[in-house]
C-alpha cells in the first residue's frame, strides 16, 4: 500500500532538505575556522637536527651549534645558536647559554676559580652544573633547558623550556 | 643592549649593570676608498651583532656612526653624552686610528669579499674574540 504524501508535506520536506544543505554550507566553514587553531601544528614543535651524534656527548658540557630559520616580519634569516650539551646518566641535557640575569652568554668552566660551573663574564654570574644559580651572584634563576631528542643517532634540539633539574 | 625602544626603556634601571657603551665607528667616504670602507662597515656590523649576543647584559651598542674625511667631532659629542648619561666606559670599535683620549678597539682590515662563508665566519669569530678580550680587560682595569 502506498502512503500518500500531500503537497504540503512534500513542500515541507524539500524545503527542510534544501535549508539544511544551505545551513551546513554556512556553518561548516565557520566551525572549521573556529577549530582551526587546535589542528594547526605549531612551528614551535619543530626540532632542529644538529651535526653532533648522541655517542659523542660526554659528561663534560660541550658547545653544540644549531641553525634555524627565523622570520622577522617579511624577512627570513638564518640564525645560528648554540647549547651546552652533556650527559647525565642516561639522560642528555641541553642548557640554553643565555644568562638569566641580563641575557649575556655563559660559558662552561671559563672562570679558573670555578672549574665545574657555568660562568657569565658580564657580572661574574655562576651556575652549578645542573643549571642552578649560585646564591650571591647576580642571576635570579636557573638556566633554561632545551627540549632534546634523537634523529638517526643525531642530537635534535627543540624549544626552550624552564629548568627541569632544580 | 641595543639602541631600540625596549632596551632603552630597560636601560635606565639597569645602568648599574650595563656600564659600558660601545660605538661602532666607520668612515663612509664616497671616494677611492669606498670599497674598503664598505668592507669595513660589513665587518663592523658582523662583530657588533656577535658582541651583543655575548655581552648583552653589560654593554649598550649604539647605532653605527659614520663619518667623512675622518672627522670625529660628532663622535666626541656623542661620547660626552654617553658619559653624562651614566656609562662608566665608552668604547669605540673602529678601523680608524683615533687619537689618545678615546678608548678604542681597532679591528683588522679583513677582505671579506674574497672568502667563502665558512672562512668568513671563522675570521669574524676571531675578531669578536679579540674585541671581547679587550673589553674584558677594560672591565678589569
Amino acid at each position: 500500500m502506498s502512503q500518500k504524501v500531500t503537497r504540503r508535506q512534500f513542500l515541507n520536506y524539500s524545503l527542510m532538505g534544501v535549508g539544511s544543505f544551505m545551513a551546513a554550507g554556512m556553518i561548516l566553514p565557520m566551525g572549521r575556522m573556529a577549530l582551526d587553531p587546535l589542528f594547526q601544528e605549531g612551528a614551535e614543535g619543530d626540532m632542529v637536527t644538529t651535526s653532533v651524534t648522541i655517542d659523542e656527548i660526554t659528561e663534560e658540557p660541550m658547545q653544540v651549534d644549531f641553525t634555524f630559520e627565523q622570520q622577522d616580519a617579511w624577512y627570513t634569516s638564518e640564525v645560528t645558536d648554540f647549547a651546552w650539551v652533556f650527559r647525565e646518566g642516561d639522560e642528555i641535557i641541553a642548557f640554553s647559554p643565555v644568562c638569566k640575569h641580563l641575557g649575556c652568554t655563559v660559558t662552561w668552566a671559563a672562570d679558573d676559580n670555578n672549574p665545574e660551573r657555568f660562568f657569565c663574564p658580564c657580572h661574574n654570574g655562576l651556575y652549578e652544573k645542573n643549571g642552578n644559580n649560585v646564591p650571591g651572584t647576580p642571576p635570579t634563576g636557573p638556566l633554561d633547558q632545551f627540549e632534546v631528542g634523537e634523529s638517526d643517532g643525531y642530537l635534535t634540539i627543540g624549544q626552550v623550556i624552564p629548568n627541569q633539574l632544580v | 643592549m641595543l639602541y631600540n625602544f625596549e632596551d632603552i626603556k630597560k636601560l635606565d634601571e639597569q645602568l648599574e649593570f650595563v656600564d659600558t657603551a660601545v660605538i661602532p665607528f666607520a668612515g663612509a667616504d664616497m671616494d677611492d676608498g669606498a670599497l674598503s670602507h664598505a668592507n669595513n662597515i660589513e665587518l663592523l656590523q658582523l662583530v657588533s651583532i656577535q658582541l651583543e649576543k655575548q655581552f648583552k647584559g653589560r654593554i649598550f651598542i649604539t647605532p653605527a656612526m659614520t663619518t667623512v674625511k675622518s672627522d670625529t667631532t660628532v663622535l666626541e659629542q656623542y661620547e660626552a653624552q654617553l658619559y653624562d648619561y651614566g656609562f662608566k666606559n665608552v668604547v669605540i670599535i673602529t678601523h680608524m686610528k683615533l687619537d689618545e683620549p678615546h678608548t678604542t678597539i681597532r679591528l683588522n682590515h679583513i677582505p671579506l669579499q674574497d672568502m667563502t662563508n665558512d672562512i668568513k665566519l671563522d675570521m669574524v669569530k676571531e675578531e669578536v674574540k679579540k674585541v671581547m678580550k679587550s673589553i674584558i680587560s677594560i672591565w678589569n682595569s
